[in-house]
């Protein structure tokens, strides 16, 4: 792997990125700032296919909003203005002449509270084929969607029942399924776990874990034992800056920069 | 780089988004052209009116007598019997309204004041049609034995179930002027050693008197529009009088004499009719915007 | 409060007077509810009282007996004994009830109805005519009290009799110059058209705007403008809004007193009350229910449409059953712009003059009070009931399906 480095205002970082061939998403350049007050600053970085990466950092880094610029979810924020560029599938998705709304149909994102539809557990996992008009086929993708989601044992019986019934943990899967039921091929996950109990938040661990088979998983995390424990790479974020990034035992053992050691070793946070 | 075509956006889709936008923005404006609508029409026939009827005679005529053979024209008439029928009803509404509101945010536990919010309610659901029944077959007779020489139709007994009609109103936003007041001042207050009734009546209800006086201007609004209790009980015969035992005429009464009385369009009578709508809908509007206005200002200082 | 902290200072004569004003204050907050409570209460069994009168009739067209329950138990054998009773034969009986215009004609013309009592006894089937006169009319109370001097005064050809005057038959009867055979049906389905049509016309109106000002207006002045707007109108009185009907709808283009007119006017005048209700349930809805959808790839009309608008109808449903009530018990404004036509028929279209429920009892309490009051007082119930019907379901939506979040 070869070393990098980059001018990031007055600090130089080093990283050993992820080889474009092998990147499900690429992060170039880029600058967001709401309204004056800017959030990120010239982040580049790959993320790898089929593996699962953490964003860490304190609260305030702006790893929620990198996460958010990866299906366009900051454009619903007014005042929001995004520079350089991220590219999916061979197309930057902030070209001028791509639809966000088409983004996001293509990468799936998990948000930190659950957020069921007040909709039958069914409907919420059809959600997104009813919004392409599809009305065939749809049992089948429910019942993989939520066997995949590790969900389908629990509900199968109820399906037709108001999602809002569920327990969190259920509710957060079914928030899984229900993004997953499209099929796209990455996953965000904004610290999915951070609203449930530690037995709710284990399962949905090994769940990611499975799922990296079929997807390519982003999950922004303040739980550093969670990063360790599931992801392959680890990226630490720090005042919008992305400070290091590499595989996840080499960044929790041995970071270069001082600051990842700092919060890393529960310093600050 | 060239979008692929996955992402490409697709100009029917924006149509439709923005057809969408702009359908439900004229659905909007229609309640600002029932506004323009409302001015236009009472203005443009109050102005046709005053083409007839010079303004002086509108203000001081001690008559309002368009039917007559030769009619007068005195808008103080109506103004009399509306302020006889509303300062009634607020002479009743005002104490009971501002105990209530006493009641329900200092006094009241959870469940008694869901409770009388729910009987506060009931009071505000009954049509004024029934209010106007019950004041001239059941208070009426009862005050004709109490009060001699008191007329069938009197602001009276009309204004009294009036009182009742809008306590509702007094009630709800006096009590949220009153709980809005922070309850760092009640502590101050208890900890000089008051007794609640002193922290109520010498710091809540001084701390709330703008939203109380909201509440007041808010209740007389709606008394001076209130249509069916005044037409029904209070009489539809203008007299310039401050004796509530006369038969007097509202400006709302009025008009419900005028129209079920089928005046041709364009004529003078009819144009009268709305020369008294314009007054009571400035009337109206004007306490609407103050009540309005002093509501905004409590809620900034205290949020 | 703090009794018990010093003994000496709550025995002096001032602290005393304040403990009691106090304790007296604590007590007088509880008075004008149950006051309010007390006068609604008085209003309702007033009213009720009122529905039921003790009556003197002449009979002049009928045969003035009464018959049993034993002798008849639905409407045309209460006919067919009337008939008899007046001395027609069985033949011309069996053949006037066999022509179905005959009969509509019959049932124009009079009115059956099951008495509370009669002088022959209690619970008897009457049937009167719109031209048996009324004698004289007495309240419930002095009715009874006077019942067999009253008895004993009957000369010939009069009947006396304790009317409910809320019965069925007081639902299904046409309106009529004579009390006695004054019904609600006109107005009844007068309410049914004019309620149908506004709400038809109020509700995308209202629910439009509040999507609007909830979900796509910019923040700027002319959104703010709307808004100032709205309040405005709801606080405008409803009497203007039939001024406003009266210029526009009536008179500007010509529909004239009729349902369309009606209709117009007061969805103008609830749809204020639809808009505001309609907003506080979409901004129930919380944002992470939004962008769960806009994370899925929908759009924002898709989101609209799809989710938020579903997630908060059980609250625009309530906002919308509170202005029907409104739209239900408004007579003002109705009145204004044309109700107060005398009308004998159910309206066939909505170019049809009409009269509804409030308006027909305003009519009623305003045409002659002691011929018409006890069928004012009957409407009345009839209006609360439905209502109260409206409220009871409208609390049943809130309570039945409201999404705790």
């Amino acid at each position: 792997m070869m070393l990098q480095e980059v001018a990031i205002g007055h600090e130089t970082v080093r990283w050993e990125p992820v080889p474009a061939e092998e990147a499900v998403i690429q992060v170039q350049n880029l600058n967001l700032y709401y309204g004056k007050h800017q959030a990120l600053y010239n982040v580049s970085v790959n993320f790898p296919r089929n593996k699962i990466t953490a964003i860490i950092g304190p609260s305030g880094c702006g790893k929620s909003t990198l996460l958010r610029s990866l299906n366009r979810m900051n454009d619903l924020i007014p005042g929001v203005r995004i520079e350089g560029k991220v590219i999916y599938e061979g197309v930057d998705i902030y070209d001028p002449r791509v639809d966000p709304v088409e983004v996001r149909r293509h990468i799936g994102m998990v948000f930190q509270k659950p957020n069921p539809f007040p909709k039958s557990i069914y409907e919420n996992v059809v959600f997104s084929l009813r919004l392409q008009g599809q009305k065939e086929g749809l049992d089948e993708v429910v019942e993989q969607a939520l066997r995949r989601a590790a969900l389908w044992e629990e509900v199968k019986d109820k399906l037709h029942e108001i999602a809002l019934r569920l327990s969190g943990g259920q509710q957060q899967r079914l928030c899984i399924a229900r993004a997953i039921a499209a099929e796209p091929p990455l996953l965000l996950l904004d610290e999915p776990t951070s609203a449930l109990d530690p037995i709710a938040t284990e399962r949905i661990e090994s769940l990611l874990l499975e799922l990296k088979q079929h997807y390519s998983l982003i999950i922004v995390t303040h739980n550093m034992q969670q990063a360790a424990r599931i992801a392959d790479r680890t990226i630490f974020m720090h005042l919008g800056v992305l400070i290091e990034e590499g595989p996840t035992n080499v960044l929790f053992t041995n970071p270069k920069d001082k600051r990842t050691e700092a919060y890393i070793t529960g310093r600050f946070g | 780089m060239n979008a692929a075509a996955w992402a490409q956006k697709k100009p029917s889709k924006s149509l439709k988004e923005r057809a969408v936008v702009l359908v439900l923005f004229l659905l909007a404006l229609v309640s600002v052209l029932t506004t323009a609508g409302i001015i236009f029409t009472l203005f443009g026939e109050t102005l046709q009116f005053f083409r007839q009827v010079p303004l002086l005679e509108f203000l001081f005529a001690p008559e309002w007598t368009p039917l007559f053979a030769e009619p007068r024209y005195g808008i103080g008439a109506l103004l009399a019997g509306t302020f006889l029928f509303t300062a009634i009803g607020l002479v009743v509404a005002i104490p009971l309204g501002l105990l209530t509101a006493a009641y329900l945010s200092e006094y009241a536990p959870f469940e008694q004041s869901v409770r009388v919010k729910g009987i506060m309610e009931l009071l505000e659901g009954i049509p004024t049609v029934v209010f106007g029944y019950f004041a001239l077959l059941f208070v009426t007779p009862i005050f004709q034995n109490l009060i001699p020489g008191l007329n069938l139709f009197n602001p009276l007994s009309a204004g009294l179930v009036l009182g009742f009609a809008i306590l509702p109103y007094i009630s709800n936003v006096a009590s949220d002027a009153m709980m809005a007041v922070p309850r760092s001042l009640r502590e101050a207050a208890y900890a000089l050693g008051a007794t609640k009734f002193e922290v109520v009546t010498r710091v809540v209800f001084p701390a709330a008197i703008s939203g109380i006086v909201a509440a007041i201007i808010l209740a007389t609004s709606r008394a001076i529009g209130e249509t069916m209790i005044a037409a029904i009980a209070a009489g539809q015969r203008p007299m310039l009088t401050l004796d509530p035992r006369e038969t007097i005429a509202t400006m709302t009464s009025y008009i419900v004499q005028a129209a079920t009385g089928d005046q041709p369009a364009g004529s003078l009578a009819s144009r009268a009719l709305f020369s008294v709508g314009t007054t009571l809908f400035v009337l109206t509007l004007t306490f609407n915007i103050l009540a309005q206005r002093i509501v905004e200002r409590y809620r900034e200082r205290y949020e | 409060m703090q009794k018990g902290l010093s003994l000496d200072s709550s025995q002096s004569p001032q602290n005393l007077r304040r403990d009691r004003i106090n304790r007296l204050f604590a007590r007088a907050v509880v008075i004008p509810t149950v006051i309010a409570l007390a006068l609604i209460g008085v209003l309702l069994l007033d009213t009720l009282y009122d529905t039921v009168s003790v009556q003197v009739v002449e009979v002049t067209e009928t045969s003035g007996k009464s018959f049993a329950l034993s002798q008849a138990l639905t409407a045309d054998q209460v006919i067919r004994l009337e008939l008899l009773a007046q001395g027609k034969s069985p033949e011309e009986v069996a053949a006037l009830m066999s022509d179905p215009d005959e009969m509509r004609v019959f049932r124009l013309r009079n009115r059956v109805e099951l008495m509370w009592a009669t002088q022959e006894g209690p619970l008897r089937w009457v049937v009167s005519s719109i031209d048996d006169e009324r004698i004289a009319n007495y309240s419930l109370f002095e009715g009874l009290r006077r019942w067999n001097e009253l008895k004993e005064g009957l000369q010939e050809n009069q009947q006396l009799r304790l009317n409910p005057w809320l019965d069925y038959s007081f639902l299904t009867r046409d309106p009529s110059r004579n009390p006695i055979s004054a019904g609600l049906r006109v107005a009844l389905f007068g309410t049914l058209w004019v309620l149908g049509l506004t709400l038809a016309m109020s509700i995308p109106i209202g629910v439009g705007t509040a999507i609007y000002l909830e979900e796509y207006a910019p923040k700027n002045r002319l959104t703010r403008f709307i808004e100032v707007n709205l309040r405005n109108l709801a606080g405008v009185p409803s009497i203007v809004f039939g001024l406003l009907g009266l210029a526009v709808f009536v008179r500007g283009m010509e529909f004239g007193p009729t349902i369309i007119s009606a209709a117009l006017t007061m969805a103008l005048l609830i749809m204020p009350t639809i808009t505001i209700a309609a907003r506080e349930a979409l901004r129930s809805v919380p944002d992470s229910i939004r962008f769960a959808a806009y994370a899925l790839g929908a759009t924002k009309w898709q989101t609209v449409t799809m989710v938020v608008l579903p997630s908060s109808i059980p609250g625009i449903a309530t906002g919308v059953i509170l202005a029907a009530t409104r739209a239900i018990g408004e007579a003002a404004p109705l009145l204004i712009v044309g109700a107060a036509a005398y009308v004998a028929f159910v309206p066939r279209g909505i170019f049809s003059e009409y009269t509804v429920l409030p308006v027909q009892i305003y009519l009623w309490i305003s045409a002659n009070l002691s011929e018409f009051a006890n069928t004012a007082a009957a409407g009345i119930i009839v209006l609360l009931v439905t209502l109260a019907g409206l409220y009871a379901l409208a609390f049943w939506i809130r309570r039945r399906y409201r999404v705790e979040w």
